[in-house]
């Protein structure tokens, strides 16, 4: 009787799906992969959480495929193409690009196709994304705030991509349009990922020389509303302004006050995003050894 | 590779270890500015460079590269080497006119209409240039190019009238480019070109030079919707170091950076007009329309304007009356090789 009931259950639940399918016209694979969305959520959190960098490392590529695996059930899914952009994302800027850029640009690229195909719904496309910016800017204006996540991590993969790719110049003239999508996302959720925007601008006004279009004064107010988001508890806002503003502005003393500090920074005070401030610590140990060279 | 802790230290260490090696214990280190930002091919030639340089001296040359315009722009970086903190760069002409201003002659507007051309009276004037180099205590180890430059704007430019009234930028201090608006009778805007930017997008400006490659990189090509595609001049480029770091080297070292700069010029000069030419159709891609040349004024007027920017150059003695004379026959030598004077 104990086990007749959940295999009763089960069977109703089976017939209740095999039901709902034939109504709809929606495949079982796609059911599920919608239903996993909320699955997702969870897992999305507790990678956040996690403190151990090899345990993430190993566990990451593992949910990229399962994600890759429901997508090719729901394509249209664009909870699962975000979810799969940011954790492609995560992965390359955590593990492979300081050992091996090209793989890591390989990947941003990835990152950057989910995200595309995401905001495809929104009638973003290709065409758009790699046409005149100008087209592209009055498209994405007219998008409301459901679009943040996709344009974040569609801008934030591409960006990465072209800063890996910077012998191209078809890369080097999309940069333009990468900005063109934070600039949405600044406008409709400037506190989107511990203000991930505002991030995005200390990187893109600080990693160049003024007359590339660079700006110091306007990387380091971005940099300062990042850290006021995140009430100055995610160490990669250190991180990047280190490696991209100080050493641009060839400030070596600040470059290495703030790595130093990050480095020597103990675990605990930020458990939601425990694995970005791990993944920050690693990468200012390697900083710090860049510096002899920088300066 | 894994950034797990431990293995993370062992890179880490690998790479203190090779960092030490390399640059702690030469005899001579070169630092070296560019604007060239870190990643891109000009600066993966030219750390190509140092690579072979380091090795083939068996590590008593180093170079320590700054990117990007780290150390400001050209005349900051010239400021910086004539106080010995940086003894080397890669000049554009802009740079290189306040080392030796004569080289110019090879950006003279309206002169050059293909590489082929640049290239034959270059080598020809190449000995010269370096004896000027050298007499302003300077050595042009390579040659650079940055391409051809092209009139972009907000409005069509189809004639220089065109430009008469539109605010144009001259780049603070450039006395070639304030010669050739002088012959054309155009009033430009003078600013630094850190400035160019921001003032396209305040209005303060709506017409830039620039080549292809470079107005992709400075992004520029964001804020103008059109390019004249009858090119200006062939802006030129140098590998150069100070006297004073190059004369302390020992004879073997000055050979070889002499031999390795001016083979990295020559890669440096095929990689750029190989991208000025990628950037181009990436310019058509990105909504950037091109006014054709023969949309523009007669080859007789322009060749009317150069000579008018030449004798204000001549006046200045920002170049040499007889070098421009030279450069003029050589490249009728060029054209005209059945009738060519033995130069």
């Amino acid at each position: 009787m104990t086990l007749l009931k959940p295999l009763t259950t089960s069977l109703s639940i089976q017939l209740l799906l095999l039901g709902i399918t034939l109504l709809s016209g929606c495949s079982m694979g796609k059911i599920v992969a919608r239903s996993s969305t909320s699955i997702l959520d969870g897992g999305v959190d507790a990678m956040n959480r996690e403190t151990d960098l090899l345990l993430a490392e190993q566990a990451i590529p593992a949910n990229i495929k399962l994600m890759e695996g429901l997508i090719t059930e729901d394509p249209d899914n664009q909870d699962l193409r975000v979810y799969t952009a940011q954790a492609f994302y995560g992965y390359a800027y955590g593990f492979v690009e300081l050992a091996d850029s090209e793989r890591a640009k390989a990947l941003y690229q990835r990152g950057f196709d989910h995200a595309g195909k995401a905001l495809q719904r929104w009638h973003i496309t290709d065409e758009l994304l790699q046409g005149d910016p100008d087209k592209l800017h009055q498209a994405v204006s007219k998008l409301n705030k459901s679009a943040v996540p996709a344009l974040f991590w569609a801008a934030s993969n591409w960006a990465k991509r072209i800063d890996l790719d910077r012998t191209n110049p078809t890369s080097i003239a999309e940069l333009a349009s990468t900005e063109i999508l934070m600039r949405q996302v600044l406008k409709l959720q400037p506190d989107y990922y511990y203000g991930g925007a505002s991030l995005f601008y200390g990187v893109y006004y600080g990693s160049r020389a003024p007359m590339f279009g660079g700006d110091f004064t306007r990387a380091d107010a971005n940099f300062s509303a990042a850290r006021k988001v995140s009430n100055n508890r995610l160490l990669l806002i250190d991180v990047l302004q280190a490696e991209y503003l100080e050493r641009q502005r060839f400030d070596q003393a600040k470059f290495h006050q703030l790595l130093t500090e990050v480095a020597n920074t103990p675990q605990g005070h930020f458990p939601e995003m425990a694995l970005a401030n791990q993944i920050a610590r690693a990468r200012a140990r390697y900083l710090l050894i860049k510096e002899e060279e920088w300066f | 590779m894994v950034l797990n802790n431990k293995r993370f230290l062992s890179v880490i260490l690998i790479l203190g270890i090779l960092l030490v090696s390399r640059g702690a214990f030469a005899a001579h280190v070169l630092k070296f500015a560019t604007l060239a930002p870190a990643g891109s091919t000009w600066m993966n030639l030219l750390e190509d460079w140092a690579t072979e340089v380091e090795q083939r001296s068996e590590g008593r040359l180093h170079f320590k590269f700054y990117p990007g315009g780290i150390q400001g722009d050209e005349p900051d970086v010239l400021k910086k080497i004539r106080f010995n903190q940086l003894q080397g760069a890669a000049f554009s002409g802009h740079g290189i006119g306040q080392i030796y201003s004569p080289a110019r002659v090879m950006e003279l507007p309206y002169l050059f209409n293909s590489f082929a051309e640049t290239d034959f009276v270059r080598e020809k004037l190449m000995p010269e240039f370096e004896q000027g180099f050298h007499d302003n205590q300077f050595e042009l180890l390579g040659w650079m190019e940055i391409g051809f430059v092209h009139i972009f704007s907000k409005e069509p430019v189809r004639t220089l009238d065109d430009m008469k009234s539109r605010r144009v930028w001259l780049w603070q201090g450039d006395p070639m480019g304030k010669a050739f608006f002088k012959a054309s009778k155009i009033q430009p805007v003078p600013l630094s070109i850190i400035d160019v930017y921001t003032s396209l997008s305040t209005g303060l400006i709506d017409t830039v030079y620039s080549t292809p490659l470079a107005s992709i990189a400075m992004q520029w090509f964001t804020k103008v919707k059109y390019m004249n595609d009858t090119p200006l001049t062939n802006a030129m480029g140098g590998l150069v170091v100070s006297r004073r770091f190059f004369d302390r080297l020992p004879a073997d070292l000055q050979t070889l950076l002499r031999e390795t700069g001016k083979a990295t010029g020559k890669r440096l000069v095929s990689a750029t007009r190989e991208d000025n030419q990628k950037s181009r159709d990436e310019l058509r891609k990105r909504g950037i329309t091109f006014i054709a040349s023969d949309e523009g004024i007669s080859t007789e007027k322009l060749i009317a304007i150069r000579d008018i920017a030449a004798s204000e150059l001549m006046a200045q003695n920002y170049i040499p009356e007889q070098l421009i004379e030279r450069t003029k026959t050589l490249l009728h030598d060029y054209r005209n090789p059945h009738t060519a004077t033995n130069n």
